[in-house]
C-alpha cells in the first residue's frame, strides 16, 4: 500500500493534485508516444486526425495517472502539437490568426478530457482507499472483539488503530475518584480540562485539534474516554471516529466486566477461606475445649471419687488438648496471613526430607506406635515455599494419616524430583477412601464414613492443607491405594527450588 | 440407678465423660456412632441418652427418630452454640434438652438431673411446682411469689405451666406458641411480649431475668429449682 492511501480524511482528500511515481511514468510514456504517433499521423494524414490522436493520448494519461497526469499530458500535447504540427513546423511560433483558433479549442478539449478522465481515475482510487480502510477497520473490530482484558484493548489500539488513524491513542478509564490512564500512548499535553469538559457535555465527542476526545459509554453510564492526538496527514473523519469509539466502548465495557468478574471470583475464594477459618474456630476448637472443660470441672467436683489412673488420664487429656488447640491456632494465624496476601519474600528454599523430619517430630506424640518410613528419600530435593505453611501442610496431612491409619501400621513418605516440581507422597495403611470420594476429601467437613470406632478429626485438616498448598503454587490430591493394597496416598506437588548441594 | 448412654464420635470426650458420670453415680455405656447407638439402646434400654449432633454416619434427627421408635429415654443433645437450626430440629424430633459445647460437668449433671426428674414426674402428675420463691398450683391455676398471690392471665399461666412442667429444660418457641396460641406458626412476636409480661410479674428485675431464661434462637427455659 503506498503511503498516501492511508491519509485519514476521505472527503477532504478529494481531488488533490498528487502525482505518484507510476502516474508520472505513464504520463511521460504517453507524451513520448504522442510526439511520435502525432508526427507520423500529421505527415500522412492531416492535422485534424493528428489532433484526435493527441486527444486520445490525454484521455489515456488521465485514466492511468489521474487528474494531474491528464493536465500535464494536455499541456505537453499542446506544446508538441504546436511545435511539430502547426505551421511553421519545428517552432512554437504561430503563423496566422487562423491557426490560433483550432489550437485553442484543441487545448480546451484536452484539458476537459483530462479533467474528466482524471476524476474518474481519482474516484476509483478513492473507492479502493475506502475498501482498504474498511478491511483495516474490520481487522480492528475483530481485535477489539477478541479482547478479553483491558490490556488486550490497549494493545489492539497501539498495533492496529494508531497506524490506521494516523493518531496517537490514549484510553482513560473513568473511576469514582477520577480518570485512570491506561495507554497505550502517553500524551504530553495536559488533557485534564478537556476530559472534564467532555464528561460534562451532552455530546459524546469533543474536538480541539489536534486532540479529539471520544466519550466511551457503557450500558450503565460513561466508562471512560478515548483520546486521539492527530499526528499530521490531515484531519480525521468525525463520523468514522464516532463509530470507532462505539466499538471501543463495547470492547472496553466487556473487558471491565470480565475483570470485575475475575476479581469477584478471587474475593469469593478468599471468602471461602474465611468461612473455612470461622468454621474451624467453632468446630475444631470446641472439641478440645469441651474435653478440657469437662476434664477440669470433673477433677474439681469428683476429686475424691476418681481413681488415680482416671485422675492422671484427665490431666493428660487436658495437656493433649491444649497442644491440639495450639496447633489449630497456628493454622488460624497462617490462614489469616494468607488472606493478607502471599508475600513472595517469605518463600525460602526448604529441604523436603528435612521438613518431613520436622513434621514427623511434631506429630509423633499423637502417632502411637505408627511407624514412619522415610527410607530412600533424596536429601537434596528442595522446594520453594514458606516454611510455616509447608510445615503446617505436612502436619495436617500426617495427622490425617495418623487419624485413618490404625495403631501399629506404617505411614510411608516419599519425595521425587519431577524437574520443575517436587512430588511428595504420604501414604497410610488405613481403610482408604472410596474412589468416588477421592476429590471430596479436600472439602471442608468431609469425613470418611466407617462403622467401627475410631478417632475422628474435624474434617478440616485436608481442606486447610489444600488451601495452603494452592497458596504456595502447588497442587494436592488423594490417591488410592496408599501402602500395599489399602489406605490412601496424599500426593503434594510444589515448585522445586533446585537441588541443595550435598554437604 | 439411672442408666446413661453417651453417644459421641470423639474418643477424648468419651474418655472424660464416662468416668465423670460414673463418679456422679450413674451407670454409663458408650457408643461412637448412630448405628451402634441404636443397637445399644435396644440392648441396655437407657434412661437417658447424651447425644452428640455431629455423628459421622447419621444426622442427629435420624438418630433421635430411631431411638424414639424403640425407647422412652430422655435425650439430651450435645451441640455447638451456632447450630440453632439443628438443635431445634432435634428438639422437634423428640429430644428433651440440649447442652452447648464446651460445657462443664456441673452444668451437664444439672441438665441430666432435670431430665431425669421430668421423666419421673410425667408418671406422677405433679399438682404443684415450687422453685425458690415461686409456687405454682396447677389445679387451682394460682401462682405465688414469696406467698404473695400473683394475678396471671390465662395465656400467661398456660405458658408458665408449660415451662414449669419442663423446668430446667428448654421449651422451644414452637411448643410455647402451640400452648399459648394453638398454632406453632403464630407470630413469635406475641410470645416475646407475653414472656415479657411474665418476667415483669415474676422476676425481681425483669431486665435481668433469673427465672425465665432465654435460649437464643431456640426457646425459653425455667431455671431449675434449687
Amino acid at each position: 500500500m503506498s503511503s498516501h492511501m492511508i491519509t485519514p480524511d476521505l472527503a477532504s482528500r478529494g481531488f488533490k493534485l498528487s502525482l505518484t511515481r507510476q502516474g508520472l511514468a505513464s504520463t511521460a510514456t504517453v507524451i513520448l508516444v504522442l510526439a511520435l504517433v502525432g508526427n507520423l499521423v500529421a505527415t500522412h494524414y492531416d492535422e485534424v486526425t493528428a489532433a484526435l490522436v493527441f486527444m486520445l493520448g490525454v484521455t489515456v494519461a488521465g485514466a492511468v495517472g489521474g487528474l494531474s497526469s491528464a493536465l500535464i499530458a494536455a499541456a505537453a500535447a499542446f506544446l508538441i502539437f504546436n511545435f511539430f504540427i502547426t505551421q511553421p513546423a519545428f517552432s512554437f511560433r504561430l503563423g496566422t490568426e487562423r491557426d490560433l483558433a483550432p489550437l485553442f479549442i484543441f487545448n480546451l478539449c484536452a484539458i476537459v478530457t483530462g479533467i474528466l478522465a482524471g476524476r474518474l481515475r481519482d474516484r476509483s482510487e478513492l473507492a479502493k482507499l475506502g475498501n482498504a480502510r474498511l478491511t483495516n477497520l474490520l481487522r480492528l473490530s475483530r481485535a477489539l472483539q477478541s479482547a478479553g482484558r483491558v490490556t488486550d484493548i490497549t494493545a489492539a489500539l497501539a498495533s492496529i488503530a494508531e497506524p490506521i488513524l494516523n493518531a496517537r491513542l490514549t484510553l482513560f478509564r473513568l473511576r469514582p475518584g477520577g480518570v485512570e490512564w491506561l495507554g497505550p500512548a502517553d500524551t504530553a499535553r495536559d488533557v485534564g480540562a478537556l476530559l472534564t469538559t467532555l464528561l460534562a457535555s451532552d455530546d459524546g465527542m469533543l474536538v480541539d485539534r489536534p486532540l479529539v476526545a471520544i466519550r466511551l459509554d457503557g450500558s450503565e453510564g460513561t466508562i471512560g474516554v478515548l483520546l486521539l492526538e492527530e499526528t499530521g496527514a490531515g484531519p480525521m473523519d468525525l463520523y468514522l471516529l464516532r463509530t470507532f469509539g462505539g466499538s471501543v466502548s463495547v470492547a472496553f465495557e466487556r473487558a471491565i466486566l470480565s475483570e470485575q468478574n475475575a476479581e469477584r471470583r478471587a474475593l469469593l475464594k478468599a471468602e471461602e477461606l474465611k468461612t473455612a477459618l470461622l468454621n474451624s474456630v467453632s468446630h475444631d476448637f470446641r472439641t478440645p475445649l469441651t474435653a478440657i472443660s469437662a476434664s477440669a470441672s470433673s477433677l474439681r467436683i469428683y476429686r475424691d471419687k476418681l481413681d488415680v489412673e482416671t485422675f492422671d488420664q484427665f490431666l493428660r487429656q487436658i495437656v493433649d488438648d491444649c497442644e491440639r488447640l495450639n496447633r489449630y491456632t497456628s493454622n488460624l494465624l497462617e490462614m489469616s496471613k494468607l488472606e493478607v496476601g502471599d508475600d513472595p519474600a517469605s518463600l525460602q528454599t526448604l529441604g523436603v526430607a528435612d521438613m518431613i523430619g520436622v513434621a514427623i517430630q511434631r506429630v509423633r506424640p499423637r502417632a502411637g506406635s505408627r511407624h514412619f518410613e522415610t527410607a530412600g528419600m533424596d536429601a537434596r530435593i528442595a522446594v520453594s515455599a514458606n516454611p510455616a505453611l509447608f510445615e503446617l501442610v505436612l502436619i495436617n496431612v500426617l495427622d490425617n494419616a495418623i487419624l485413618y491409619g490404625p495403631d501399629g501400621t506404617r505411614i510411608v513418605l516419599s519425595a521425587e524430583d519431577l524437574g520443575d516440581r517436587c512430588r511428595i507422597g504420604i501414604a497410610d495403611e488405613g481403610c482408604g477412601i472410596p474412589e468416588d470420594d477421592l476429590v471430596r476429601v479436600f472439602e471442608r467437613f468431609y469425613r470418611v464414613r466407617r462403622s467401627e470406632a475410631s478417632p475422628r478429626g474435624s474434617g478440616l485438616g485436608l481442606a486447610i492443607a489444600r488451601g495452603f498448598v494452592e497458596a504456595l503454587g502447588g497442587s494436592i490430591e488423594a490417591q488410592t491405594p496408599g501402602v500395599g493394597n489399602g489406605g490412601t496416598k496424599i500426593v503434594i506437588e510444589l515448585p522445586i527450588a533446585g537441588a541443595v548441594p550435598a554437604s | 440407678m439411672t442408666n446413661i448412654l453417651i453417644v459421641d464420635d470423639e474418643p477424648s470426650l468419651i474418655a472424660v465423660l464416662e468416668p465423670s458420670l460414673r463418679a456422679a453415680g450413674y451407670v454409663v455405656a458408650t457408643a461412637c456412632d448412630g448405628e451402634s447407638a441404636v443397637a445399644a439402646v435396644r440392648r441396655i434400654d437407657p434412661d437417658l441418652i447424651l447425644l452428640d449432633l455431629g455423628l459421622p454416619d447419621m444426622d442427629g434427627k435420624t438418630v433421635i427418630g430411631a431411638v424414639r421408635a424403640i425407647s422412652a429415654a430422655s435425650v439430651i443433645v450435645v451441640s455447638a452454640r451456632h447450630q440453632e437450626s439443628e438443635k431445634i430440629a432435634a428438639l422437634d424430633e423428640g429430644a428433651d434438652d440440649y447442652v452447648n459445647k464446651p460445657f462443664e460437668i456441673g452444668e451437664l449433671t444439672a441438665r441430666i438431673r432435670a431430665a431425669v426428674r421430668r421423666r419421673a414426674s410425667v408418671r406422677v402428675k405433679p399438682r404443684t411446682y415450687r422453685s425458690g420463691p415461686l409456687l405454682i398450683d396447677f389445679d387451682a391455676r394460682s401462682v405465688r411469689i414469696e406467698e404473695e398471690p400473683i394475678r396471671l392471665s390465662r395465656k400467661e399461666f398456660d405458658l408458665l405451666q408449660a415451662l414449669a412442667i419442663s423446668a430446667g429444660q428448654v421449651v422451644t418457641h414452637k411448643r410455647l406458641l402451640e400452648v399459648g396460641w394453638g398454632s406453632a406458626s403464630a407470630d413469635s412476636q406475641y410470645l416475646r411480649v407475653y414472656i415479657g409480661y411474665l418476667r415483669q410479674k415474676l422476676e425481681e428485675d425483669s431486665t435481668d431475668p433469673r427465672l425465665i431464661l432465654t435460649e437464643p434462637g431456640v426457646g425459653y427455659r425455667l431455671a431449675p429449682p434449687g
